[in-house]
């Protein structure tokens, strides 16, 4: 008997091959002929491009060809970001042409036989640059005299939107307490450990092209090189092999991208180009710098009465093509009241371009909702002298208010947030921990405690679609395939695309089940645009779990509809007296009685007729998984810290992570997912910095100057699990975002428990020792 | 300057217990080498810059950074990559101890992981929990919040410590 593999951690699919150094990761792959790329980018922020010569480096050895914006031209449109009427966006080209605006803008590529060649070769070229002031900062951006990113646009303000709900003017009127705060959130990166990378194979017949990437969104890029680079769409393949982490950062259209297909079209040979680490800090995209100006009415009680929020998004300067930056900032609007009550909400969005790094989506890319929500809620604590908790208590939503709509018009259903938050409370042990505290106080030791309620769209509701002011909402809809192989085996097409979430083995687990055949019997297929089914997003938004399960599992059970058809004709019994186990339809309470499905399979394929009608062999089904409204995951993080006064180093005692994600496919898969998160965003707060000066000089190009967090850095993680409404159908949530979104929340909370009675207040999100440091002397704190 | 003759080199050198012979620009570094001459890609390059450790290499049984070691420098050693633990049908102790814990998601940084934990592992065979954060201290994962690789690295270790009882 085959046990139930889902709701186990059965070991994973992907590791016998990945443990091995056998993974397939796009500088693995070798075609013949192929020549490498690499890019010649600008060292200034902001100039103006007076020439390019290229004559010494088309003269250096092994180089094939030096390619400028003119030369891209001949097979690559400009590109077009798209995004809502009310966002100004300017047109590009995928190479710089007159104007560079960031550090690192590409102006030629330069193919040779290798990438020392190549290298060497973009040594030679010799761009005359006439600098121009540049902007890297926010608030300079906005002034009236500002250097232009791009001056066809007319400002660097490329968005303002108000949004007003209920009546805050009455809630401000009869506030007994109002908190005001500017809340600074800092430019981090996604940083997956392999860079970006393509392979661009044109098709020797012409006119096509062959694409392999380490992409998150297979079908996203073909539709988008497809369309600049005018190639048919059925000559244009996308493939993705494995993927060294992405977070986001591989989702839209890169330039280089274009420039690297174009080039192959160009000079008609594969061409590849592998982003070494400087250009993927630099130029791989960057996420996250907002600032948002909140204003709180506070009843009181501490119940939260109103909120004005102004959020200013810092976008770098070119825009992605694929995600406009409004969709942001919509999502922080929609989401910010969370699990909480809120009746009355004024937000407004300002977006602005700077000569920084592209803004991209990373893990939780509402992330800030979450991080200034919890942080209002401790300055409330704070400023009435109250528990954290006990604010939190008095506003969160109670299992008697489901289902509701929030303010915002999300509609919130199928979880209780306090179910989380009182077992994180509890097992926390809070007084035990503030005798502690105090105790430790006396000593001269800074403990703290810190907490964060968070709530993940996963799969996103369409009312957060509506709410985001998306009109033509797009479904949530997935699709997956599924084949009986003429020997029994199955393979599972899925238009996700894996970057270390293990769908090879939560994917099999379930169709696997469904046909009661072992997890070495079913092979997930993902990443070839030619065989899987279209899905914009790709692997994003834990689509997998929620959405990608409840296709397969569909495509599944159509499946094994047709292979009890196929059994019923061959065993003579009705389909409702069979059942599938250990591999084979067996008739039951009689299971000696028993057709194997591999004799199915074969005989599928090789019968005309006898798995379908009109005669088509095999069996090979699809289906599609809709969420409906769509479904919540729900967690509270808590976690508690030592400050050291001297040195500002943090160090994390307790970690914890109470969720309700519903039914678990592969709990250590899940957990996983969790603690991962739940690293980034420590790393966020206590290291990681995507540095600019003033100007938009790039000052974080290494691992020596962008700090990511190590072994050391990194508490062990409790992650435990309540599961609040169990629906018996498919109930798999997502948890891909939840912990990165959790942890700068309930880190920054815990950090300012420590210093609260010094007076210290905690408002901008990054706390590198020195931060810390600076924060207990402008407290006045001496040491002892 | 384009003419510049550029040094090569033949190194002779032992991977993964056999002999092998590599001809490279003497600026290559031995991760170039094992990638790209020897095919061997199990070895993956994180930075470039010596910080990531995802390009480690046992160089006469110590821990290395094949990208800050020239080829040339190789010379007359011995090398183990990834390659070198054990095959999927075949794991390593370490490795499967890995396999058990879920230690990897993406699964980029996990050669040099492997290859760092063996090391320590040659040292020290009964590690506490503190001690393999240490030895892996110069390897960066960022998926898993390492968690799940110091289980995989300490059931390894269990192990390869049964392996040498049987």
């Amino acid at each position: 008997m085959v046990a139930r593999l889902t709701g186990t951690s059965v070991h994973r699919v992907e590791d016998p091959r990945i443990l091995t150094g056998r993974g397939r990761y796009i500088d693995d792959l070798a075609v013949p002929d192929t020549v490498q790329a690499a890019f010649v980018r600008s060292p200034f922020p902001h100039a103006r491009v007076l020439g390019i010569d290229v004559s010494d480096a088309l003269a250096g050895p092994g180089v094939v060809a030096v390619l400028t914006a003119d030369d891209l031209a001949r097979v690559a449109a400009d590109l077009k970001p798209a995004g809502p009427a009310d966002l100004r966006l300017p047109v590009f080209g995928a190479l710089a042409r007159d104007v560079v605006r960031l550090v690192g803008d590409p102006v030629a590529v330069v193919l040779a036989e290798s990438r020392a060649l190549a290298e060497d070769a973009a040594e030679l070229v010799e761009v005359d640059y006439d600098p121009l002031p540049g902007v890297g900062d926010m608030d300079r951006a906005m002034e009236p005299d500002a250097p232009l990113v791009f001056a066809e646009l007319g400002t660097n303000v490329v968005h303002r939107s108000t949004h007003r709900y209920g009546d805050t003017e009455r809630a401000f009127d009869g506030a007994a307490h109002v908190v005001r705060e500017r809340f600074v959130q800092h430019r981090h990166a996604n940083v997956p450990m392999e860079g970006r990378g393509i392979l661009a194979v044109p098709d020797p017949s012409g006119g096509g092209l062959d694409v392999h990437t380490s992409h998150q969104s297979p079908h996203a890029l073909r539709m988008h090189l497809a369309d600049v680079l005018g190639v048919p769409g059925h000559a244009l393949r996308v493939r993705c092999g494995d993927i060294g982490g992405a977070f986001g950062q591989k989702s839209g259209l890169a330039r280089e991208d274009v420039a690297v297909a174009g080039a192959a079209l160009l000079v008609g040979r594969p061409v590849a180009w592998i982003e070494d680490r400087v250009e993927n800090l630099t130029v791989g995209g960057q996420a996250r710098e907002e600032r948002l100006d909140v204003e709180a009415a506070v009843g009181p009680d501490g119940e939260l009465r109103g909120l004005r929020v102004r959020m200013v998004l810092d976008q770098g300067a070119y825009p992605q093509v694929g995600f406009p930056t409004t969709g942001y900032t919509s999502i922080v609007r929609a989401l910010l009241p969370a699990a909480y009550r809120l009746e009355h909400f004024d937000f407004e969005a300002v977006v602005v371009t700077t000569n920084k790094a592209t803004y991209v989506p990373y893990r939780g890319p509402w992330e800030v909702e979450t991080w200034v929500r919890e942080r209002v809620l401790d300055v409330i604590a704070r400023q009435m002298g109250v528990e954290p908790v006990a604010v939190r208590e008095r506003n969160l939503l109670t299992p008697a208010s489901f289902p509701t709509t929030s303010c915002t018009g999300v509609e919130l259903q199928g979880f209780d947030p306090r179910r989380t938050f009182d077992d994180a409370v509890a097992a926390m042990d809070l007084p035990a921990f503030r005798d502690a505290q105090a105790e430790a106080r006396a000593e001269g030791r800074l403990l703290g405690f810190g907490l964060a309620n968070v709530v993940e769209p996963a799969p996103v509701p369409p009312s957060l679609i509506r709410a985001m002011g998306i009109m033509a909402a797009p479904r949530t809809v997935q699709e997956a395939r599924s084949r009986l192989e003429p020997d029994g085996t199955v393979t599972v097409f899925t238009s996700q695309q894996p970057h270390g979430q293990s769908h090879e083995t939560t994917l099999a687990q379930l169709a696997a089940d469904e046909l009661g055949i072992a997890l070495d019997r079913v092979r997930v297929v993902h990443g070839d645009t030619m065989l899987t089914p279209f899905n914009l997003v790709g692997t994003g938004g834990s689509r997998a779990a929620t959405l990608a399960s409840g296709a397969v599992v569909g495509a599944a059970r159509a499946v094994r509809e047709r292979v009890l058809h196929v059994a019923s004709e061959l065993m003579e019994i009705s389909p409702g007296d069979l059942e599938l186990v250990d591999g084979a339809v067996v008739a039951r309470g009689a299971p000696s009685v028993r057709t194997e499905l591999a004799e199915i399979g074969r005989l599928a394929h090789l019968r005309p007729g006898l798995a379908n009608a009109d005669g088509r062999p095999g069996i090979e089904e699809s289906a599609t998984f809709d969420s409906a409204e769509g479904t919540w995951s729900v967690a509270t993080h808590a976690c508690t810290v030592e400050v050291d006064p001297v040195t500002g180093l943090v160090q994390i005692l307790r970690y914890l992570v109470v969720g309700d994600c519903g039914a678990v496919i592969n709990p250590a898969v899940v957990d996983g997912q969790v603690r991962g998160g739940v690293a980034q965003g420590i790393g966020a707060v206590l290291l990681e910095r995507s540095a600019y000066d003033d100007d938009g000089q790039y000052l974080a190009s290494t691992f020596m100057d962008y700090l990511l967090p190590t072994t050391t850095d990194i508490p062990s993680i409790e992650v435990r699990h309540v599961h609040h409404e169990p629906t018996g159908g498919i109930d798999y949530r997502g948890v891909g975002e939840g912990g990165a979104i959790g942890a700068p929340a309930a880190l920054t909370s815990a950090i300012e428990d420590s210093l609260a009675h010094l007076g210290v207040r905690v408002l901008d999100q990054h706390l590198p020792p020195n931060r810390i440091v600076e924060l207990l002397d402008d407290a006045g704190y001496e040491l002892g | 300057m384009s003419a510049e003759p550029r040094l090569e080199a033949t190194v002779s050198l032992r991977v993964n217990g056999e002999d092998r012979q590599v001809h490279v620009e003497a600026r290559r570094s031995l991760a170039d080498a094992l990638r790209d001459a020897l095919g061997l890609t199990g070895t993956h390059l994180g930075c470039e810059h010596g910080v990531c450790g995802s390009c480690t290499v046992l160089l006469d049984g110590g821990p290395v950074r094949s990208c800050l070691v020239l080829a040339v420098q190789a010379e007359g050693h011995d090398v183990v990559t990834v390659e070198g633990l054990g095959t999927p049908d075949d794991l390593h102790p370490v490795q499967h101890g890995c396999l058990e814990a879920h230690a990897f998601q993406c699964g980029f940084c996990t050669p040099g992981m492997l290859i760092s934990a063996v090391a320590l592992l040659a040292e020290n065979d009964d590690p506490d929990d503190a001690e393999i954060r240490e030895a892996l201290g110069g390897n960066l994962c960022r998926c898993t919040g390492y968690e799940s690789i110091v289980a995989g690295v300490r059931r390894g270790a269990e192990l390869l410590r049964l392996d040498g009882e049987g």
